[in-house]
């Protein structure tokens, strides 16, 4: 074995692990340990600027073959997931004084970094697990809320299913093709053997699952609604972004076929149109964008439909725009989004009186996630449409654009509320470091929407 | 000189951060600051204006830079014949907006002034993008200053009229962009030429059904804008929850956007599908001309007189593009910035009489002349410049739209078609319509007995007066010398015609070749 290769490939994931480690020994030398957030935040820090150092030196490496490699793309896509998590851990300062939730934050990260590595359905099941399993006690950490048990508990039995159909189909891949690489489902989805198609289409539920497409979306609304303010961050936008990339590590370039494609359409197709309806009536924030995130993982599928080689491209470029942009909304919000009555829309009502700043955030977070330009929602939108029309799917691509108009009317709701209201109860003070979380999620918003060619160039 | 252009586009955004910047509760510096701003983008406008050659074809002042360079997206801008006019309209209301919003808003009058650059800002990118992608991010981004306009400012029932008007006019746009994504693919996977340029767009010759799917796409959109008969139901409530600023945005520039869209891009785009779709057209101008009229004689709310007015006046517009005279499309485009002045004017009018009084509706007035003889002046003067006087801008903008729909369509008649001799008919019974709608409604306010919500009134300050009186100097400007705006223009009216028409310059010969076709068109549809 190549030390040396093992060494400077999984910087990102070392640097992980020694956070972990060292949040352990805090935990081992001190009653009441502290600097926890520092230690993480440093720890994610030099991971995301390690694996950015290695994707600009064009570093390639397959330190276990077969199983795991980086190349540039996939060093990018780790530095842009380990950069989201840099403002989710700033939010997490108000909620989470001990470092369980550091803890277990690393510990799934460390899973979303093997997945964008995995080469193979071992370690790419190793890394999806990895994400899950603390995620699931993360959610049940906001003990204000009386359901967060319940929401806890939907999420993991619903992940649990999530796992057995992916295993389900990786096993009759593995019966059909002998292989576990992941290039093996590559060769499923163009054969025509009903065991591989089988295959193809137990993972690719899984993978909806995971990333809450309609009709397996049920248990999204539950656990974001009854997880604390980070937690539904880090659920709506990284672990969102590791589903993401694994799909898009699995889909390749490789083309898809029709039957396959109409799958691929039309349940995105109908999460859009669901997720936009359904949040219409939310009174909850975080269950509104729950179905907000639902509507969006639909837009994201949507970019397998497209050429092989713009997939993964586009999928970076809009989980940059929505991450930075959800993330952003997340650090508006007040401090005591976690019991139920501060998570009320109403209790937003005139929020640009008392706190303008947060509130011009909140609404550029809204407007972004809308896809109304130039934010760079409506870039990213664009991008993943183009893709669609010029594969020649144009009439799922407007069905897809009119499903999104479908989602305008609930964000400005939010802006409606926020700017247009009279002011409701002073709700509580900002959250402490949600000032800088804003400032790491505005200044890559404004650089994307300005010079989104620099971005599109570079991914 | 090509800077300059940035300048003025870039200036409001400026203006925008230097807002923002300043302490809160310096709200008498954030006042003089915009208006300051606004001036100075209008100075820099009338050097442009001034320069810009009408002899020329081609962009003028442009820049070029990459923007999205593996789409093939620039940031392009420039003027030309079609948008010169529009832009000095811009930049010209500019000020009065600034000026004419100083005692009305006393709410969060930063963010008030800075979404009014915000919206000047986009106003004009809108009018000098030459980039399909540029134009459309400048189109859409309108919406959002615009749905704070409303929402934050307006009366009442603001929430319900901004998001009607939000959620009307994204649904246009999101088939445009679904339009727009499949146009440039379709360049690019013909030609192999990736690029969002207008002047490339225009090379692209699509099917006829192809064409006709695109044109209703965009067509959609820009007739939102217009608005065209039946989709104007998001105007009136629009206008009247609007503040005063706000109205005079959305009805002096905001709505010249769906008419500079078909001038721009709709039509010329897709020429087959508009010759095809004429009739269509036309009837539904006529009809937003006739329609607009008649819902403006029966309102009894000054705003909505003036609302529905808008709807009247730019179906002249759109029946001008349609003609496809040479003088019908420049008179369009002088109609275009006529009614951009007359409604404007009237509400800051009707803003100024609401500060004084807090209604609006007819009947709490009566014979205000005698009390209020400078604003009485004023309206007149705008009234009669709405209905069409002869000196005043909104006689140049009809009569030029009339003669050339007659133009158009006397040779069609003589060929058995009397369709669009029919609608031009049609379109001067608007003109009647117009006068009896109007003069009625100056006659009720400033006429008969004496009759106020209560008295005294105030007539207007030195402020308001000013901003009418410069006001005006633009109507009679237009009124008496429409010679050299209409130079600027014509060789951009010659081209649209040509790209229309699909025939060389030359009035009569246009309608000469065009007429047949589209005569034979409509005998294989009946």
């Amino acid at each position: 074995m190549n030390w040396q290769a093992v060494l400077t490939s999984m910087l990102p994931e070392h640097l992980l692990l020694a956070g972990i480690v060292l949040l352990i020994v805090l935990d081992l030398v001190s009653d009441r340990p502290r600097g926890a957030l520092a230690v993480a935040f440093v720890a994610v820090a030099a991971a995301a600027v390690a694996a950015l150092t290695l994707a600009l030196d064009g570093y390639m490496a397959a330190p276990f073959a077969g199983q795991f490699s980086v190349n540039p793309p996939t060093l990018i896509a780790k530095a842009i997931v380990l950069a989201l998590v840099l403002p989710v851990l700033l939010l997490s300062r108000d909620d989470f004084a001990d470092l369980r939730f550091h803890l277990l934050l690393l510990s799934s990260l460390y899973g979303v970094c093997l997945m964008l590595s995995a080469d193979s359905f071992l370690t790419l099941f190793l890394g999806l697990e990895l994400m899950s399993l603390p995620v699931y006690v993360l959610v049940l950490f906001a003990f204000q809320r009386p359901d967060s048990p319940e929401a806890a508990l939907k999420y993991l039995v619903l992940g649990g299913a999530a796992t057995a159909t992916f295993l389900m189909g990786v096993s009759l891949l593995y019966g059909g093709t002998g292989s576990l690489a992941l290039t093996a489902f590559g060769r499923a989805l163009g054969s025509s053997n009903a065991m591989a198609q089988a295959a193809v289409v137990l993972i690719v539920v899984a993978f909806f699952l995971k990333a809450a497409i309609v009709p397996f979306h049920a248990w999204a609304p539950d656990a974001y609604e009854g997880a604390s303010v980070p937690v539904t961050a880090y659920m709506a936008t990284v672990i969102k972004a590791g589903v993401l990339l694994a799909a898009a590590r699995l889909f390749a370039t490789t083309p898809v076929g029709r039957p396959m494609a109409d799958m691929l359409a039309i349940l995105p197709l109908a999460s859009m149109i669901w997720g936009n309806l359904a949040a219409i009536k939310q009174t909850s924030f975080r269950r509104m964008i729950a179905y907000s995130s639902i509507a969006h993982a639909g837009y994201l599928f949507f970019a397998f439909l497209g050429a092989g080689a713009g997939r993964l491209q586009a999928v970076l470029f809009y989980l940059l725009a929505y991450g930075v942009m959800n993330l952003l909304a997340f650090a508006s919000l007040p401090r005591n989004g976690d019991d139920v009555a501060g998570d009320r829309i109403t209790s937003l009502k005139g929020l640009y009186g008392r706190r303008p700043f947060a509130a011009l955030m909140l609404g550029l977070s809204m407007l972004s996630l809308a896809g109304i330009p130039p934010l760079p929602g409506f870039v990213a939108k664009f991008l993943i449409f183009k893709n669609v029309i010029a594969a020649g799917y144009t009439v799922y691509a407007v069905l897809g654009l009119v499903a999104s108009y479908l989602g305008i009317y609930f964000y400005l709701r939010v802006i409606q509320y926020a700017f247009m209201g009279e002011a409701a109860a002073e709700t509580g003070p900002q959250r402490r470091l949600a000032l800088s979380a804003s400032v790491i999620c505005l200044v890559p918003a404004m650089l994307l929407a300005v010079f989104p060619g620099w971005f599109i160039e570079r991914l | 000189m090509a800077e300059l252009l940035n300048i003025v586009l870039f200036l409001p955004l400026a203006g925008m951060l230097a807002i923002a910047l300043l302490p809160a509760g310096r709200d008498a510096l954030v006042r003089q600051l915009s208006l300051a701003v606004m001036v100075v983008q209008f100075v820099l406008t009338v050097v442009l204006y001034v320069n810009f050659d009408g002899s020329v074809a081609g962009l003028q002042f442009e820049s070029r830079v990459p923007w999205i360079p593996g789409w093939g997206v620039y940031y392009q801008i420039g003027l030309d014949g079609m948008n010169v006019l529009l832009v000095l309209l811009t930049a010209f209301l500019g000020p009065l907006v600034v000026a004419g919003a100083f005692s009305a808003i006393t709410k969060d009058v930063k963010l008030f002034y800075a979404m009014v650059f915000f919206i000047q800002f986009a106003m004009m990118g809108t009018f000098v993008a030459q980039d399909l992608f540029l134009f459309y991010v400048f189109w859409e981004t309108m919406l959002i200053p615009m749905f704070l306009i409303i929402g934050i400012w307006g009366g009442e029932r603001r929430i319900y009229a901004t998001l009607k008007f939000v959620l009307y006019t994204a649904f246009g746009s999101i088939l445009m962009l679904a339009a727009l994504i499949y146009l440039v693919w379709t360049l690019q996977s013909t030609t192999g030429v990736v690029s969002f340029a207008f002047a490339d767009l225009y090379q692209v010759r699509l099917p006829l059904p192809a064409q006709t799917l695109l044109l209703g796409a965009f067509a959609l959109s820009f007739a939102i804008k217009v608005p065209m008969f039946p989709l104007h139901t998001w105007l009136p409530d629009a206008h009247v929850e609007a503040p005063t600023a706000g109205s005079v945005i959305l009805a002096g520039v905001l709505l010249k956007m769906g008419t500079y869209g078909f001038l721009k891009l709709g039509f010329p785009l897709f020429p087959d599908a508009t010759r095809e779709f004429t009739p269509l057209l036309m009837g539904l101008s006529v009809i937003s001309i006739v329609v607009g009229a008649c819902l403006a004689l029966v309102q009894t709310d000054i705003k909505k007189i003036i609302a529905y007015s808008s709807i009247s006046h730019l179906g002249y517009v759109m029946l001008g593009l349609l003609s496809l005279d040479l003088i019908g499309i420049q008179g369009a485009i002088i109609q275009m910035v006529s009614h951009g002045l007359t409604a404007a004017g009237l509400f800051l009018m009707v803003g100024m009489i609401y500060e004084r009084c807090h209604t609006r509706d007819i009947a709490h007035y009566g014979g205000l002349a005698k009390i209020l003889p400078v604003y009485s002046v004023f309206f007149m003067i705008l009234t009669l410049a709405a209905i069409g006087l002869p000196t005043t801008s909104g006689f140049t903008g009809e009569f030029l739209v009339l003669l050339g729909a007659f133009n158009a369509a006397w040779p069609i008649y003589q060929a058995g078609d009397a369709f669009p001799l029919t609608m031009a008919v049609g379109a001067v019974t608007g003109v009647v319509l117009g006068a009896m709608y109007m003069l009625w409604l100056a006659q009720r306010l400033l006429f008969g007995g004496t009759k106020a919500p209560h008295l005294p009134i105030t007539d207007l300050n030195r402020r308001e007066s000013s901003i009418l009186a410069i006001l005006v100097v633009a109507v009679f400007w237009l009124g008496l010398f429409p010679q050299e705006p209409m130079r600027k223009t014509e060789l951009a009216a010659r081209q649209y015609q040509q790209m229309v028409a699909g025939t060389p310059a030359g009035s009569k010969a246009a309608i000469g070749v065009a007429a047949p076709e589209s005569i034979a068109a409509r005998g294989s549809t009946r």
